[in-house]
């Protein structure tokens, strides 16, 4: 057995995260995902997603880097693949809040994919590795993530109560900080979650606060719809936002777009 | 898939409201005209604003005997009666000829008897099982689950095949009311745990081969030798009991006229051995209209099957080009043309609720033995959990409606979701040990659902009307047949229900769509015809016309825990005849009728040139209670049922293939 052949099994062997640190060219995190993207605008695919573990990697407390990467592979349709990937950069990094949220959003990525039953799974999944993410770091996006999840379970599993919980904490942080569109995520998800638990009152007032609180800042879209809508209509809208399988937005670009606050 | 473009019948409800008056009036100043006479003064009137098309005749009909679920004696009895809450099924089929559809309903509890009624003809029935030998299909180590009628050994008379998990039964119908158990006989003494059978000539060779559909391994489920027999997976289990395909081979030479046909097991020989998912169902068409029969299984816990035939007496796996891999809970396998393009549809239950959305099947047919689900685009995706789902076009009107059977355990308050979701996201559970599954106990599981009654509106939608006629039960409903138990040109419904009183629908459609049924005879050992393809063309123009074509065929006892009427039936609206009807029969024979008179229940037997009246009470005319049904005392010189009618070139043209 030659030396090389040694040495490609032996790489092959090692976690994801490692691999692509180890194979990573000598360059900045913030160039290696320059090329990643520019890869995958291009339709290079396998060129794109290495160059995205590899940025992914050098700096995983980036959460960009994690979320571009997980598009890619959504649109590869590789959900093992980012699942492994997030795992080995977990035991990799294990103080890492932002490495437990993407590896999270990895499984949420998969749901549309999967059968009915692995779908709780993953979904169930997902809410362990938020939960790990809040136990490093107790950020607005955390508590939002964990909080939004839980409301999109159904009733019967009463975890509504337990996502107005996180969510009105994530609102609570969010109102400490300057205002910013995307925080409306956390008020609209509130709300739902109040609908989740039959409290519609409650459901447009925090609908309504979440206007008043954001809306010199730019058309807040989600919360004009809610408050729009009769309670049949609103009740019909909501049920088609939270059905079950459907694909969830995770690429987080409202962020970067405006500045991500804690 | 081809898109479905057939537009909507014109008119709405206010037109029907519209056409629905005469009729109604009609009705009060001429109480002694047939319903179908009113019909002609008023074509195409099938919608009513308000009015029921089924009455429940349960009780007043004598068919109330409530079923009851199994228990269990063994270490795993806590979860095994939860999980085999089933075995509430019902068989149709006239097995003492005498012109009325009859049923055999089945118990599952250890002592309980199965039941025969017997037809009276006047929508009353006589529970006959005890006397007739068929009752005792209940024991310390069998459990009725299902149960099929089919001629095995080509007598015309209707033997009975009880499906059990245990050892299945075969009775042979002596033809004095009557039945032999010629299990060991004709080789069918065999432990499995079979759901279903269905009848069909997979081989061509001219009798009724058997197929039945396993749910568990051949485990024996009263006295389990290990705990490991539940299934592996929820979505991908291949260790369930599969399917076993047996082959008539008639009976043995020299036994004479009254031998015993013989059944072989070739599952593996012919290409079904490879499948060892959880059968729940069986469905048998032709679905690329090559002659012969395909077969799809509709699978618990894994992807569904579906299988082609060859032609050649093996089958080959298309799943995945057909329809594709699935995760879901297949329950129900029915063919229809919902559409009537020519091709048989399919639809397929699965487990749709808060929790869980699978959605329901709706196969379209693309031609080619390729399908699309369209139940989203027609309405049918959600009807809860599902079972039984039964294509019948219950308002005449020439498009095939849709009755779904829904409900999985009605019991306490308490929801069994939350115990089974512990299981499920458990990743170190070994699922197929029947000890790590938590017990039901009392707890509600998809309980308390509602059967829905879909009807068919011109083929691109269907909309839910079992309120209105009275048919959403929130029983743990199971099996559906569909049957015209009074001879009256009207689809009726027997529901089944699991630990609970069945369902006796009478349909009293009140206006007067115009219909037609046949009742085939084939020749050779398949003397019910199965798998015969009937096709009906009517003029079309008239306002609320049906399409010009429809297509049915004979079906060897599709569809989850019931079995249907062997007769083909045709709504055909304000038609009142059938310019043609052509019967491609098994043996490759096609045979064309022209100018049918509507309103007729009619036989058609292979080679012969008319189509004979098939008259109720065994052969008089004057015997038929029947409402509505079209004697021949009218005589049509252009009726080609008409014995009289010896006119050159209308009678039917026999086409050689």
């Amino acid at each position: 057995m030659n030396v090389a052949l040694v040495l490609f099994l032996a790489l092959q062997s090692l976690p994801p995260a490692m691999l692509a640190v180890l194979t990573a060219p000598k360059e900045s995190p913030g160039t290696l995902f320059d090329r990643g993207m520019s890869a995958e605008e291009s339709g290079e695919t396998g060129q794109a997603l290495a160059l995205l573990e590899q940025a992914a990697a050098l700096a995983p407390d980036n959460l960009r880097y994690g979320a571009e990467y997980r598009q890619a592979v959504i649109a590869e349709k590789a959900y093992d693949r980012s699942i492994a990937f997030f795992e080995s950069l977990a035991a990799a990094h294990p103080d890492s809040a932002d490495v437990r949220l993407n590896w999270g959003y990895a499984y949420v990525d998969k749901i549309p994919a999967a059968g009915a039953i692995t779908q709780v799974i993953l979904a169930n999944t997902a809410l362990t590795h938020f939960t790990e993410a809040i136990e490093r770091d107790p950020t607005w996006l955390a508590l939002y993530t964990r909080g939004n999840s839980y409301v999109y379970w159904p009733a019967i599993f009463k975890r509504a109560k337990l996502g107005v919980a996180d969510l009105e904490r994530a609102v609570e942080i969010s109102e400490q900080h300057e205002p910013r569109r995307y925080y409306a995520h956390a008020y609209a998800a509130l709300g739902d979650g109040w609908w989740r638990l039959g409290d519609l009152a409650k459901a447009r007032e925090v609908w309504q606060r979440g206007v008043d609180r954001l809306g010199a800042v730019g058309p807040l879209p989600g919360l004009d719809k809610r408050l729009a809508l009769d309670d049949q209509a609103l009740d019909a809208y909501l049920k088609s936002q939270y059905a079950i399988g459907q694909r969830v937005a995770t690429d987080l670009r409202e962020l970067w777009t405006e500045g991500v606050e804690p | 898939m081809r898109p479905i473009d057939r537009p909507a019948p014109a008119g709405g409800s206010s037109r029907a409201a519209r056409r629905l008056l005469p009729v109604l009036l009609l009705a009060v100043i001429l109480p002694g005209v047939p319903w179908h006479a009113a019909a002609e003064s008023a074509p195409g009137a099938a919608e009513s604003a308000a009015a029921a098309y089924f009455e429940d005749h349960t009780t007043a009909a004598g068919v109330d005997r409530p079923h009851h679920n199994r228990s269990f004696h063994n270490p795993y009895a806590r979860i095994m009666e939860g999980y085999t809450a089933l075995g509430a099924a019902v068989a149709v089929a006239d097995y003492d000829g005498d012109g009325f559809d009859d049923l055999f309903v089945t118990d599952s509890s250890e002592n309980g008897a199965n039941l025969l009624y017997h037809n009276n003809g006047d929508f009353t029935f006589t529970e006959v099982g005890k006397a007739a030998g068929v009752s005792e299909g209940n024991d310390a180590t069998d459990a009725s689950a299902n149960a099929l009628w089919f001629d095995c050994d080509g007598d015309g008379r209707e033997d009975l095949f009880v499906v059990r998990f245990g050892h299945s039964q075969l009775f042979r119908n002596r033809g004095d009311g009557t039945f032999q158990d010629i299990t060991v006989q004709a080789g069918l003494d065999r432990y499995l745990n079979s759901i279903v059978a269905i009848a069909f000539d997979y081989d061509r060779d001219g009798d009724l081969d058997l197929v039945l559909g396993n749910y568990f391994q051949p485990v024996n489920l009263f006295d389990p030798d290990t705990p490991r027999f539940f299934p592996e997976s929820f979505e991908t289990a291949d260790n369930g009991g599969g399917v076993t395909l047996y082959r008539n081979d008639g009976p043995p030479p020299g036994s004479g006229p009254d031998g015993i046909p013989r059944f072989t097991d070739v599952t593996d020989a012919a290409g079904l051995g490879a499948h060892t998912g959880w059968s729940l169902d069986l469905g048998h068409a032709d679905a690329d209209l090559d002659g012969d029969q395909d077969l799809f299984v509709a699978s618990d816990f894994g992807t569904d099957r579906f299988f082609r035939n060859n032609g050649d007496g093996t089958f080959t796996d298309i799943t995945e080009q057909a329809v594709g891999i699935d995760t879901k809970k297949g329950m129900n396998a029915d063919w229809g043309d919902f559409d009537n393009d020519g091709l048989f549809d399919l639809f397929v239950t699965n487990i749709t609720d808060e929790y869980m959305r699978e959605g329901n099947f709706l196969w379209h047919n693309d031609g080619g033995l390729s399908f699309t689900d369209v139940s989203q685009e027609t309405g049918t995706y959600d009807t809860g959990w599902g079972w039984a789902g039964k294509f019948f076009d219950y308002d005449n009107d020439g498009w095939l409606d849709l009755y779904v059977a829904n409900g999985w355990v009605s019991g306490g308050p308490d929801n069994y979701v939350l115990d089974i979701f512990q299981l499920i996201v458990d990743p170190d559970a070994d699922l197929a040990d029947a000890r790590n599954w938590p017990p039901m106990g009392n707890k509600t599981l998809s309980g308390y659902e509602r059967n829905v009654l879909f009807h068919n509106l011109g083929g691109t939608l269907f909309r839910d009307e079992a309120k209105r006629h009275g048919l959403d039960s929130i029983k743990d409903a199971r099996g559906v047949a569909v049957a015209d138990f009074d001879n009256d040109g009207r689809l009726d419904l027997f529901v089944t229900n699991a630990g609970a009183e069945p369902n006796l629908y009478r349909n009293v459609l009140p206006t007067g769509a115009h219909w037609l049924e046949l009742l085939l005879e084939g020749s050779g050992a398949n003397r019910a015809a199965i798998g015969a393809r009937v096709t009906v063309t009517t003029a079309g123009g008239k306002p609320g016309a049906p399409p010009a074509t429809q297509t049915s065929f004979v079906n060897g006892g599709n569809g989850f825990a019931s079995q249907s009427t062997r007769r083909v039936h045709f709504g055909l609206g304000p038609a009142d005849r059938a310019e043609r009807v052509e019967i491609d029969w098994p043996s490759g024979r096609h045979q064309v009728f022209e100018g049918v008179a509507a309103d007729r229940l009619l036989r058609a037997v292979e080679g012969k040139p008319r189509l004979e009246p098939l008259v109720p009470g065994g052969g008089s005319p004057t015997a038929a209670p029947a409402r509505g049904t079209k004697t021949p005392s009218n005589p049509d010189p252009a009726d080609p049922t008409d014995p009289a009618d010896s006119t050159p070139g209308k009678t039917p043209k026999e086409l050689a293939r």
